[in-house]
């Protein structure tokens, strides 16, 4: 044997991959929060249920896989698929579904191709498309506690029976100590701004604004806005820590943009909706900034990430105009992911040396 | 009233219609065989490009070519000792075959040799000269021989030849330069430098 | 060509692609001035100053040698020579420990010095331009210097390869990007006239119409101290970014002349000379005060110093006791680094001389370099293509060397890679990838050596063959007229050859070399017990 060589840098950067996973959770909260305000408790137990059944099924497919699995949770990636699944997935799912879209994601989305690092596919858009084209119907309800029904007393969704209505969306056939004196949860559904904006093209902010509506009342309907600017904040958060590279969100919310105002015409059709509602009526900013921007899966060239992005872009419009689907980020990124390595190779940097401005070189004929 | 279709033209048409099948057929069929030479050529050169050019003969062929010509026509893969498992996978690879293991009838993997001729005891025979199959021994009649030895391949085939067993095959030194090695390949968990025997 | 020889519009500093900003860690050790050294109770002279040029010993064990007296001969008329530090007794000749990337064992001359420090006289110059350029030439080489920045090339052979070559521009590189190393700060901010003079020199020794000396943008101090001795002189002044790899030397040529070298090529081939500043310095030393190169400035550092500062250290001197003048506090010394953070190693034994490469030697708490944590899997976040000075991907690249894919790695320009590190310092998966890459270069070479040799093998095969193939022909021509059965081919030698005779000759050959194969086994068997081991077999290395 000779005498083996080995190198590492002794001064690091301080980041790490764990660090980077819990800080795109954080940048998660306002959303989340803004999320339980309007809609209840749903989202937080859709979290919490997918990363108890994300962390689990990690563990145990990194044992099968002979991996030290408690070294392998320690990368938070498994709990950052849970959140986007989380908050992906409708409100008020039943549990089972929850645990059928997130196991798949894990298992079969990211460990059967060789574990972090080399899905070609984002797992929690995997996850929810196999739930969308499985259960369509489950998967366009958004289950929100009923909050009006009885006139006289007002419950607020946040309350003890909002909780209990969320728990029963998510565990049908849980026999809570009161449940039987609370209405069916079933009875109410709410569509995003975007699907609704056949009837009406407006934004809600503007409208609670006009009649004299606080924008935090939830009776105003701003929520989804809301929402929306709330992933809008934890994504500026994201690039100003440098996380993420502004390359992906600035093409997929430009190329969204510039299609929505290009094909907008107020008096004809109402189909092609408003800019604004393109933007902030449904999931293009959380698209834009959180599932997209997964680097396993997206680009990694900068010039790559630009044409990623209008792939993404060109998706998330198309789909949702033209196609049958009602979201339509979680396809979009995923014909992304499709295009990416195909981008990254056509999108290499020059290298130094190798482009055009060049030092003329003598013929080296003086060496002896 | 003539019929509308006669018999004879049909006759004819069916004639002409065989012939012109036949007359494709065989263009096909010659197409299909230059090209299979053709390939069968460049895979000969794609297989040769595998093998370790010892041109030692130890797989019962007169070189490295001949077997590459032997293995396009389906003889075994497992027969090149000097290039040991790696050759075998690789040649495996090219030609979708599932690697086994080193024939023993062939010989075994040896360490890269070099041939030495112990010169005070060389007699100038010009019998090593004459079976050395790269020219990589330099003499001539009753004159001493040495071997080139950055041109010999370790093949072998000079030892047999000799009336006074003056050459002996001696390996190439263990390669004691350091080496860069991909991380966690090695033994131990040492960060900066790793010496391991 | 002639671009390269005038400054240009505007004289823009041009930026380089990528880079890194890590903490300097600098101040420390420029808290002090430069402080000469104390003499050590022993010098190790190393013979291999640069590998391929092999330095022979002139002195034997036992010797009494005098300061600048030099000690080794070499076949090469520009070999870097060693030279005695101070006076003492040679101590030994043997193999011993130094640090050469790797800690090797290596020829050394042991020095054990007397405490008078007589030194041979010296000629001083009090200007060079009164001298020949062949006398300062000839006094560089002399002087026995490498290059200070990394390599250690010796810098009589580039001048030499700068004046056959048609150079234009001289580059003197005291950009010092990497961390902790201060070396060049403080010889600018201390002695800038002295490393200006030498640039001079330099330039008329390799006869370049320009001479720019490259400083980093927050080198305040050493930036003041050079521009007030730069009042007399026609050097340029050019600052770079505060980013790390600005100072590699392709880096550093693209932001003085804003083109880039072609790959594949050497500075020298695009009329470009480039020396370090401790280089340049002693070049000046060497001509002005006619002493050859024995000492270097060494940056001492680390928290686990009590005094962090630069010495002027000699060739030679342990590391030990370098570091025993800063005062280690051995509690919290967990590690000793020879070089910057980034393209430093850790010494795994401390009985290793200074060398003139030796920049930096840095004593670590756990503090300054934290144990690294183990390796996690790549997320392909990108980071590392960001701050790639060569604008490689660094995680593409590290993905094919994992699959030896020795394709896409030529590919994808594993060769241009410069080794600096930057990748590997924002890896927060913290992948060691200069290591992948290293080894990822070495399968390249060792692949392209087989193949060469392969396709040598396959030609001269198909030579032979060839050739077997004429001679049957050629023997068969012959036959055909003559009808006469004898062909052998030593018969076209010896015109009076009969086969009895032949075969007695051999016969005769063969019992001579029977009794010399028999002698020579009587001759073994009679020696003192001895290892079979054959003659060629190198002792190796620990």
């Amino acid at each position: 044997m000779s005498v083996q060589l080995h190198s590492r840098v002794l001064q690091r950067a301080p980041q790490s991959t764990r660090a980077i996973m819990l800080q795109v959770m954080l940048a998660c909260t306002p959303g989340i929060l803004l999320s339980v305000w309007f809609f209840g408790y749903g989202i937080v137990l859709n979290i919490v249920l997918a990363s108890a059944f994300a962390l689990f099924t990690e563990a145990v497919i990194l044992s099968v896989r002979a991996r030290n699995w408690w070294q392998g949770l320690q990368d938070n990636s498994a709990l950052v698929t849970a959140v986007l699944f989380g908050i992906a997935v409708p409100p008020g799912l039943p549990w089972w579904l929850v645990a059928t879209g997130i196991v798949f994601a894990i298992a079969i989305v990211k460990h059967s191709f060789g574990g972090l690092g080399q899905n070609p596919f984002n797992p929690a858009m995997s996850g929810y498309l196999l739930l969308l084209l499985a259960y369509p119907l489950d998967m366009t309800a958004w289950h929100v506690p009923a909050t009006r029904l009885f006139d006289d007393t007002a419950i607020s969704t946040l309350g003890w029976y909002g909780l209990q209505q969320s728990l029963l969306a998510s565990f049908p056939g849980l026999s809570l100590p009161s449940a039987t004196s609370l209405p069916a949860i079933d009875g109410l559904a709410m569509a995003t701004p975007l699907i609704e904006f056949k009837m009406a093209a407006t934004s809600a902010l503007l409208s609670a604004r006009e009649s004299g509506l606080s924008f935090f009342a939830r009776e105003s309907g701003t929520g989804w806005e809301l929402v929306n600017f709330g992933y809008l904040l934890g994504g500026l958060y994201l690039l100003a820590r440098r996380i993420i590279s502004w390359h992906i969100p600035v093409s997929i919310i430009g190329t969204v943009a510039l299609l929505a105002t290009l094909l907008y015409a107020p008096n004809s059709f109402a189909i092609y909706g408003t800019p604004y509602l393109h933007l902030f009526g449904s999931a293009t900013m959380l698209g834009a900034f959180f599932i997209a921007t997964d680097p396993v899966s997206a680009a990694t060239t900068r010039r790559g990430q630009l044409l990623y992005g209008v792939c993404i872009g060109l998706g998330i419009y198309c789909i949702r105009v033209w196609g049958s689907y009602l979201d339509s980020v979680a396809i979009a990124v995923l014909f992304g992911n499709l295009c990416a390595p195909l981008l990254d190779h056509w999108c290499r940097p020059t290298i130094y040396g190798h482009g055009a401005r060049q030092l003329p070189v003598t013929g080296g004929e003086w060496k002896a | 009233m003539y019929p509308l279709i006669d018999t004879a033209l049909i006759r004819l048409l069916l004639w002409a219609f065989l012939l012109l099948a036949l007359l494709g057929l065989g263009v096909t069929a010659m197409r299909y065989w230059r090209r299979k030479l053709a390939d069968q050529h460049s895979l000969v050169d794609r297989i040769n490009a595998l093998l370790p050019q010892t041109q030692c003969g130890a797989c019962g062929f007169e070189g490295c070519l001949p077997y590459a010509r032997a293995i396009a026509n389906g003889q075994a893969i497992n027969q090149c000792p000097p290039g040991g498992d790696g050759t075998i996978i690789r040649l495996g690879n090219l030609l979708n075959e599932l690697p086994r293991t080193l024939n023993p009838a062939h010989g075994v993997v040896v360490e890269p040799r070099v041939a030495f001729i112990r010169e005070d005891e060389c007699i100038g025979c010009t019998k090593c000269i004459r079976a050395c199959p790269v020219d990589a021994i330099l003499g001539g009649p009753k004159l001493m021989h040495t071997v080139i030895a950055r041109e010999c391949t370790g093949c072998d085939l000079c030892v047999e030849p000799c009336p006074v067993d003056c050459i002996e095959m001696r390996p190439l030194g263990p390669d004691h330069s350091p080496r860069w090695v991909l991380p966690n390949s090695g033994s131990g968990t040492r960060t900066s430098l790793e010496v391991t025997r | 060509m002639s671009k390269l020889a005038h400054p240009g519009r505007g004289r823009r500093v041009h930026g380089i692609a990528g880079g890194i900003t890590p903490a300097a860690n600098k101040a420390a050790s420029l808290r002090s001035r430069i402080m000469p050294c104390p003499l050590a109770p022993l010098y190790t002279l190393p013979l291999t100053q640069y590998k391929s040029v092999p330095l022979t010993p002139a002195v034997q064990a036992g010797d009494y040698v005098q300061k600048y007296q030099r000690l080794t001969t070499s076949a090469n008329p520009d070999a870097a020579h060693v030279h005695a530090p101070t006076s003492g007794r040679i101590a030994a000749i043997r193999n011993c420990l130094i640090a050469d990337r790797v800690e090797t064992l290596a020829p050394c001359i042991e020095l054990v010095p007397d405490g008078a420090d007589t030194a041979l006289g010296c000629s001083p110059v009090p200007d060079f331009r009164k001298l020949p350029t062949s006398e300062l030439f000839q006094r560089i080489i002399d002087a026995g210097i490498c290059g200070m920045g990394g390599a250690g090339f010796p810098v009589a052979q580039k001048l030499r390869l700068a004046q056959s070559a048609d150079c234009q521009l001289l580059i003197i590189n005291a950009v010092e990007c990497e961390p902790f190393i201060s070396a060049d700060h403080a010889l600018l901010r201390e002695r800038a006239a002295d490393v200006l003079l030498g640039a001079e020199i330099v330039q008329t020794v390799c006869r370049a119409a320009r001479c720019v000396i490259a400083l980093k943008r927050d080198m305040h101090a050493a930036i003041s101290a050079t521009r007030s001795a730069l009042a007399h002189s026609t050097v340029e002044m050019l600052l770079v970014d505060s980013k790390y790899p600005a100072g590699a030397e392709r880096q550093l040529i693209e932001a003085v002349t804003g083109m880039q070298l072609p790959a594949g090529s050497l500075p020298l081939e695009a009329g470009i000379l480039m020396l370090n500043a401790g280089t340049t310095y002693a070049c000046g030393q060497a001509v002005v005060t006619g002493s050859p190169c024995i000492s270097r400035i060494t940056t001492l550092t680390g928290s686990a110093l009590t005094t962090p500062k630069n010495f002027e250290a000699l060739i030679g001197t342990p590391v030990t006791f370098l570091l025993e003048l800063c005062g280690v506090k051995q509690h919290d010394h967990t590690a000793t680094v020879l070089g910057g953070s980034l393209l430093g190693v850790e010494l795994a034994s401390l009985a290793v001389p200074s060398t003139q490469t030796t920049n930096c030697l840095i004593a670590a708490t756990s503090a300054d370099l934290p144990q690294s944590e183990p390796e996690l899997a790549c997320i392909r976040c990108g980071y590392c293509a960001d701050v790639c000075p060569v604008r490689l991907l660094p995680q593409q690249l590290h993905a094919f060397a994992r699959n030896h894919a020795h394709a896409q790695l030529q590919d994808y320009g594993l060769t241009e890679c410069i080794e600096c590190g930057a990748c590997d310092y924002v890896c927060p998966s913290h992948i060691p990838l200069v290591q992948y890459f290293r080894a990822g270069k070495q399968e390249l070479r060792d692949a392209t050596r087989h193949f060469e040799q392969a396709e040598s093998w396959r030609t001269r095969f198909q030579q032979h063959q060839y050739r077997l193939k004429r001679e049957k022909e050629s023997a068969r021509e012959r036959r055909r007229p003559e009808s006469q059965p004898t062909s052998a081919p030593v018969s076209r030698h010896s015109p009076a050859f009969s086969r009895e005779q032949a075969q007695n000759e051999i016969a005769a050959a063969v019992a001579r070399s029977k009794a010399r194969q028999q002698a020579r086994t009587n001759r073994l068997l009679a020696s003192v017990p001895k290892s079979s081991g054959d003659p060629e077999d190198s002792g190796g290395v620990a």
